[in-house]
């Protein structure tokens, strides 16, 4: 939440002096507010902190993003993650809160939780960035050791936020309906689920299903970083539930002979960054029997972190000791670990548990442990504490997996080229399916490429109905309303998992089979989707997928409690802003300003007083050569 | 309004209606009151009415300084502390600045 409009002059800081040009900023110089211009090695967390409490003369600060990632890590998300929304709490095992055996995410730096009174913006390094530079450089050097003259090169950049203090504050503002244009000032974050599940089931009847035992496979959708709109979450995100969507469609595959006994939900959770929105509010529906299916239904749950970087070709199960303490859970958790063990014999890739008493990484299926102990297993690529050096950071992205292609290739060649990372998540799936079943290589290659390196590509144009399609890849960040991962992830589990039946348009967005058909829409959801377009011609052929694909509401239960100091619930809103916007210019000192004003003021008054007098001899100057003053008018 | 061309009792009974409304939590009436009345009461030549005319006057200029002090106390106070107030803050307030706690 920062403060609007302050001008000031830029004032890079060198790698050579940081310390001294720091104190120029904050003790010496003499003309604050500066705004800082930070090249990225030094965006870190003693410098930030240094800005922060000095910011009475400090407007704003610019960081210059690297082309490359960073070769030493960087997080700017905490040291323990969802520490107080997970299921380690004093209560459950004292020994396990707050990260005392592992700390998950070592070289986390806590900045983005921290609260800022001026902007902070980020530019890619390239021409204009140059620009603001060379101004630097032009106007604002001190030249051996005196102060820099006017005019002075400025900067503003305008990042006005609506809401203050906290959430409870902002959703009270919200609410009071007293003044004449009532203004929203935050919006609680929230979006959708993407489940979908093996067999069909009915998602009309709420609440506990008999004889219905499902197992839940997790992963997440969602990542952040300290930018706005930037969070490829390559590594955190999108290795999870890339693997997860491959071994649907493989599952598919696999199901088509001989139904599992146990149905399969996939389950792709969004907001779980924030304090696990997306799984907190699953649990909450299925605890309300406001869900298909009620807890008394989960039979165990296998989560997907994790999965992209992959150190000596190992894979870890992670599970919760506390609950283990209980026989029956112990042994399905064993049962399951033993089923992984053996379908990895004979891979490439050899999957271990950790070996000590080590409490789950945050994940999902915590906050199913929350509601009662089920068994369940953690599928992550470190040992302990998180291999991804980047986590929740912008430099979380397709360069960090490797996901790279040769240059000179087309957008429709890099959607089929296979990538290194490709191939490790197939290997990731091929342990993780109790069978060995045909999967589709080119699919997760694809996948890969299309939500790292570019969302608009052929394939994903082919699986979306046709109003998205001149959306895609600009969908904006919108709260409350379905975001762009969420809808390709759920067109995507549509066209991995379902089948397409040959009804009309119409029948199809209605939702049934024919015209008498009344049962089918509890049981399936009908998408009509845009197609490719047949070799020669340029219309799309559109066809309808029926799938087991649903969506469900993914905003944390306290905002329907209205408990906005909860802390059982997930409270994160987001403040509502006015556009966001930066420039550049040349300022003059403030005695020009001064002296142009009053010369101003002296014209005005020098006008007035003239005005005046001439107006009151008027008949003397204006009197020659004219008629007497007897003359009525 | 030309208080040249009016009648002394008229004066007088504008002066006391201006008077008596500014009891009705108008303090600008007495403020008009007080600016308009001026010269009538003080520095014009002794008339009749005059000297009822200079209470009021008088009365009038005591409430509106009453009123200012009260109201600028008020307002120096609810502008430091709503913040702090919290939610009384909140519902005491008609619009609330955005961006500012």
């Amino acid at each position: 939440f920062v403060h609007p409009n302050f001008i000031a002059d830029p004032f890079p800081i060198t790698e050579k002096r940081p310390e001294e040009n720091l104190d120029w900023v904050l003790k010496t110089g003499p003309n604050p507010p500066y705004l800082v211009i930070l090249e990225s090695p030094l965006f870190t967390r003693p410098i930030m902190m240094k800005l922060k409490n000095g910011s009475s003369r400090v407007a704003g600060v610019a960081v210059v993003a690297p082309n490359a990632n960073p070769p030493k890590g960087f997080s700017p998300h905490t040291t323990c993650p969802n520490e107080n929304t997970g299921v380690y709490t004093e209560e459950y095992d004292p020994a396990f809160a707050h990260c005392n055996v592992t700390m998950w995410n070592p070289l986390g730096n806590g900045l983005s939780y921290e609260e800022y009174d001026f902007p902070i913006f980020s530019m890619k390094d390239d021409n204009d960035t140059q620009i603001i530079r060379q101004c630097y450089l032009d106007h604002n050097r001190a030249v051996n050791g005196s102060t820099p003259q006017y005019p002075l090169c400025a900067m503003q950049l305008y990042s006005h936020m609506s809401a203050v203090t906290d959430t409870a504050t902002c959703m009270r503002r919200n609410d009071i309906n007293f003044s004449i244009s009532p203004e929203m000032v935050c919006d609680p974050l929230g979006d959708y689920n993407v489940w979908a599940s093996t067999r069909p089931i009915n998602n009309t009847a709420k609440g506990h299903k008999m004889f219905e035992s499902v197992v839940i496979a997790a992963a997440r959708l969602d990542s952040r970083s300290f930018f706005f709109d930037i969070a490829p979450g390559a590594e955190s995100g999108v290795s999870g539930f890339v693997t997860l969507l491959a071994a649907a469609q493989a599952l598919r595959n696999a199901t088509q002979e001989a139904q599992p006994n146990r149905t399969i939900l996939y389950t792709f959770f969004q907001g779980e960054t924030f304090d696990y929105i997306g799984s907190s509010r699953m649990v909450y529906d299925m605890q309300s029997n406001q869900f298909a299916v009620d807890l008394d239904n989960v039979h165990s749950v296998l989560e997907i972190g994790q999965v992209g970087l992959r150190a000596d070709s190992k894979l870890w199960l992670h599970s919760d000791p506390v609950s283990m303490k209980n026989s029956s859970v112990n042994n399905e958790v064993r049962k399951l670990i033993v089923n992984l063990q053996t379908a990895s014999r004979g891979l490439n890739v050899s999957v271990e548990e950790p070996g000590f008493s080590q409490p789950l990484p945050p994940s999902s299926f915590q906050r199913f442990l929350r509601a009662r102990p089920i068994p369940g297993v953690v599928i992550e690529d470190h040992q302990s504490a998180f291999t991804n050096r980047f986590y929740e950071s912008m430099y979380d992205n397709a360069e960090y997996l490797n996901v790279s292609y040769p240059t000179n290739m087309t957008p429709e060649e890099q959607l089929e080229f296979v990538t290194e990372t490709a191939k490790v998540l197939i290997v990731s799936l091929n342990f993780l399916l109790s069978r060995s079943v045909l999967f589709s290589l080119c699919k997760v290659t694809r996948m890969l490429y299309g939500f790292l390196v570019r969302t608009n590509n052929s394939w994903f144009q082919q699986l979306i109905p046709s109003d998205l399609a001149s959306h895609l890849g600009k969908l904006g960040h919108t709260f409350l309303k379905i975001s762009e991962p969420t809808l390709l992830v759920q067109y995507l589990l549509a066209n991995l998992t379902g089948s397409t039946p040959n009804i009309t348009q119409d029948n199809c967005q209605n939702q049934r089979e024919d015209e008498e058909d009344k049962e089918s829409k509890h049981f399936y959801y009908y998408m009509w989707v845009q197609g490719a377009a047949p070799p020669n011609s340029t219309q799309r052929e559109g066809y309808c997928v029926r799938s087991t694909v649903r969506l469900s509401k993914a905003l944390s239960p306290a905002f329907d409690l209205r408990d906005y100091t909860s802390t059982n619930f997930s409270t994160w809103t987001e403040s509502r802003w006015k556009s966001i916007k930066g420039r550049i210019f040349l300022v003059a000192s403030h005695d020009l300003e001064m002296l142009t004003l009053g010369v101003g003021v002296g014209v005005l008054i020098t006008s007035l007083i003239l005005t005046y007098v001439i107006s009151s001899k008027a008949d003397m100057l204006f009197s020659a050569g004219r008629e007497p003053a007897n003359a009525t008018y | 309004m030309n208080l040249e061309r009016l009648p002394n009792e008229e004066k007088l009974s504008l002066c006391r209606k201006y008077y008596l409304a500014g009891f009705a939590f108008l303090p600008f009436l007495w403020l008009v009151n007080v600016v308009w009345f001026f010269r009538e009461a003080f520095f014009k030549p002794t008339y009749t009415e005059q000297l009822q005319i200079k209470a009021y006057v008088k009365r009038s200029a005591l409430g509106l300084l009453l009123w200012v002090a009260v109201l600028t106390t008020w307002i120096t106070i609810f502008q430091h502390f709503r913040a702090e107030w919290g939610e009384v803050g909140d519902y005491l307030s008609f619009t609330i600045p955005l961006g500012i706690p």
